[in-house]
């Protein structure tokens, strides 16, 4: 049987102490902030198997309800899968209380669900974000069953960059199209200054109405284009 | 004698100093190209432990549908399993339901499946290639506990490292100024299929004896098999 | 009816032990939670089992040997055995475990003589069974720690098979486990390569058994000089247990093996 103080990595030899790789899917920055106009979500787009690049085209901003949206950092398939029994727990919400479910609520849910597992070698550190009745909602939620709401987050390997371009530039007051620059340049210098990700780096926002994908830009033409801005600003 | 031989030795040393583990990497290539109609998969034919090869006919594609199959390396004790696990869902389902499971479900399938062994994985690298509904050929590539993702082409197992960038050059022409992908027919993926599993043979020791290469479209599947270098 | 009084106080410290958080089972303390622990390791072991198909059947051969880590203690163990007749095992590894997984198949095979609902077993489905068993055991972390060699007929045509103790199973023409994946394989299959057909009659088959077999004994320590040879055609299996290489052996070059 297993044990919750058991790692699979403990068995991860073959029989002459070598080491068995088992690598899964892993690395990251997602970004998420509340403004005036709604909640920012942003992500790159890299899964990372050790040192292979096991995918540069990962959708980490999952669609829950058509208001809810949760990202991924950490271990892909947990993200995937347990965001997936949470997008099935939010629609029987709905289908018994006649009400969409609140990003409370729903961030709950999935804390709950992780909790049972603390200890057993989960990896996942995600946002959950919405709109309900109380407005914009945004929740910090991973393994080891923490949950907090917040104005701001970063997660990943990438997210110390982040954090750097969102804190140099953020205001309350920004508008849509500030807001989603914002975003898009904090997770592009991530990309560019974290190894483990890359890719294309996806705009997401929620307001009232629900969320829209603002933009999917490969970060290597963001760079380029960062770069001509940057020349002609200098040039003037 | 070699530090491998001396390594090797199962019963030769203290009774006591044996190791027991669950795994083996039995290694093994698998490849998957669709195309509008149609999608390509093979494997190679080589199954090994360590240095050992233990069949050289051995293929790593199994049919799950008329219009779906799946190709797993790693563990061969797991894929065999994992294998065993799916078919008898897929009975149940197909008896229950008097129809065969679509390959986007059977997609999904897989990836639940893997999951359910989160804390104890099958510690193997799988695709799931068919026909979808609309019948244009689809891959999916999974991590070993279920991490799904929808492709056009992939490769997986011993040799991704070397297969996988080829693919994405001559396929999906990334990061190539003014490229643009090809158009895939039947003939481009076969040529494409057949380098890549020689060039895999050339330059790891777990990939090689020979490769079958299965085609599925609507009328059916149809296999042949390439020979490779058997050093 | 259950009389005895419920614990006055579960999950609460006990004496010299830990908390018990909520969400562990009853009992499950985190100072001991290898009250049962699997042996993990083989002690009387047998070395290398062999087989190859040849036109018509199969011949599988072990020599008699049971190992107690590099002493030689048991000089007459039987590792092949007839499970019906379309069906032998060869099993290398851990001897204890060979007795109870024959004993499991052959209380089997008597279950269906006497049910009469279920034809006869035959290799491919005891191939295949053997393939569940340990790879479940494995995946308790229980393993029988057993290489097997099956050797018969499925559906009428000749099988080999191979299952080790993980449940890593195959077919092949030519089988072979510990020092004979080294040194009986690459005679078997040289020997097989050799006939343009590639198709061994049963004396050929016999004498490459017999050639593997030698070279076994001269180069693996815990190889023997008794063993035994099993044989499945449409005729029905025989087996061969008193079988010596001892006087086809040669040892005069020994005394010019030097260490260098």
């Amino acid at each position: 049987m297993f044990q919750a103080n058991t790692q699979i990595g403990d068995y991860l030899v073959d029989e002459h102490g070598r080491k068995i790789k088992l690598h899964f899917d892993h690395g990251t920055t997602t970004l998420g902030f509340k403004f005036q106009g709604g909640t920012i979500l942003v992500a790159d787009s890299r899964a990372t198997s050790g040192q292979y690049i096991g995918s540069g085209n990962v959708r980490k901003i999952i669609p829950i309800t058509p208001s809810l949206l949760g990202t991924m950092a950490g271990g892909a398939a947990d993200c995937t899968y347990w965001e997936r029994v949470l997008a099935k727990q939010c629609k029987i919400y709905q289908l018994r209380n006649r009400v969409h479910i609140s990003v409370a609520a729903a961030s709950k849910l999935l804390a709950n669900m992780v909790y049972q597992y603390k200890g057993y070698g989960l990896s996942m550190g995600v946002m959950i974000a919405g709109y309900d009745k109380k407005g914009p909602g945004l929740y910090y939620v991973d393994n080891d069953g923490s949950r907090m709401p917040g104005n701001l987050f970063s997660i990943g390997s990438g997210s110390i960059y982040a954090y750097g371009v969102v804190d140099s530039g953020y205001r309350w007051d920004m508008t849509d199209e500030e807001a989603h620059d914002l975003g898009r340049r904090a997770v592009y210098h991530a990309t560019h200054r974290d190894g483990a990700s890359g890719g294309i780096v996806r705009v997401y926002h929620i307001k009232e109405d629900g969320w829209t994908i603002i933009s999917e830009d490969d970060c290597t033409d963001l760079h380029w284009r960062y770069q001509d801005e940057k020349m002609a600003s200098s040039s003037q | 004698m070699s530090a491998e031989m001396l390594a090797m030795s199962e019963y030769g040393r203290d009774p006591r100093k044996h190791h027991f583990s669950p795994y083996a990497d039995n290694g093994g290539t698998t490849i998957a190209i669709a195309g509008d109609d149609f999608v390509m998969v093979g494997s190679d034919t080589r199954l090994t432990n360590y240095s050992g090869i233990l069949s050289r006919n051995q293929t790593k594609v199994f049919p799950l549908t008329e219009k779906t199959m799946i190709a797993s390396t790693g563990c061969w004790a797991d894929v065999l399993s994992l294998y065993k696990d799916l078919q008898a869902k897929l009975t149940l389902y197909s008896q229950e339901h008097h129809d065969e499971m679509s390959t986007p479900a059977i997609a999904q399938l897989v990836s639940t499946v893997l999951y359910w062994r989160r804390f104890f994985p099958y510690y193997v690298s799988n695709m799931v290639i068919g026909l979808d509904e609309d019948g244009s050929g689809v891959v999916y590539h999974y991590d070993p506990v279920g991490h799904m993702e929808k492709l056009r082409f992939s490769s997986a197992g011993a040799s991704v490292a070397q297969i996988q960038p080829l693919l994405d050059n001559q396929l999906g022409a990334l990061n190539m100024k003014d490229a643009v992908p090809p158009k895939v027919t039947k003939a481009l993926a076969h040529q494409l299929m057949h380098d890549a599993f020689i060039s895999a043979a050339e330059r790891d020791v777990k990939t090689g004896d020979s490769c079958i290469i299965y085609t599925v479209t609507k009328d059916g599947v149809a296999e042949e098999q390439v020979k490779l270098r058997r050093d | 009816m259950n009389i005895e009084a419920p614990p006055l106080w579960s999950n609460g410290p006990k004496p010299g032990l830990f908390y018990d958080f909520p969400g562990r089972s009853v009992g499950q303390s985190l100072v001991n939670d290898h009250a049962k622990t699997h042996t993990m390791y083989p002690t009387t072991t047998g070395t290398s089992v062999i087989g190859i198909v040849f036109d018509g059947g199969v011949m599988i051969a072990a020599d008699k040997l049971g190992s107690y880590g590099s002493l030689a203690r048991f000089r007459n163990v039987e590792r092949i055995f007839k499970a019906t007749d379309e069906a032998v095992l060869a099993f290398g590894g851990d001897i204890a475990d060979y007795q109870f997984i024959r004993e499991v198949i052959e209380q089997k095979v008597r279950d269906d003589e006497c049910g009469g609902y279920s034809k006869q077993l035959d290799a491919g489905a005891l191939h295949s069974w053997l393939t569940r068993v340990l790879y479940n055991r494995r995946s308790r972390f229980n393993p029988l720690w057993l290489d097997c060699v099956v050797a018969g007929f499925r559906a009428g045509k000749p099988f080999l098979g191979f299952v080790d103790k993980i449940g890593t199973a195959y077919e092949a023409t030519e089988v072979a486990s510990g020092f004979g994946q080294y040194f009986a394989i690459p005679m078997l299959r040289s020997a097989r390569e050799k006939k343009s057909d590639g198709i061994f009659t049963q004396a050929e088959a016999r004498k490459v058994i017999e050639e593997a077999m030698k070279v076994l004994y001269y180069r693996d320590c815990r190889g023997f000089h008794r063993y035994m040879v099993a044989t499945v055609t449409k005729e029905g299996v025989t087996i061969d247990d008193d079988l010596d290489l001892k006087k086809d052996t040669n040892w005069d070059l020994a005394h010019l093996t030097k260490l260098l």
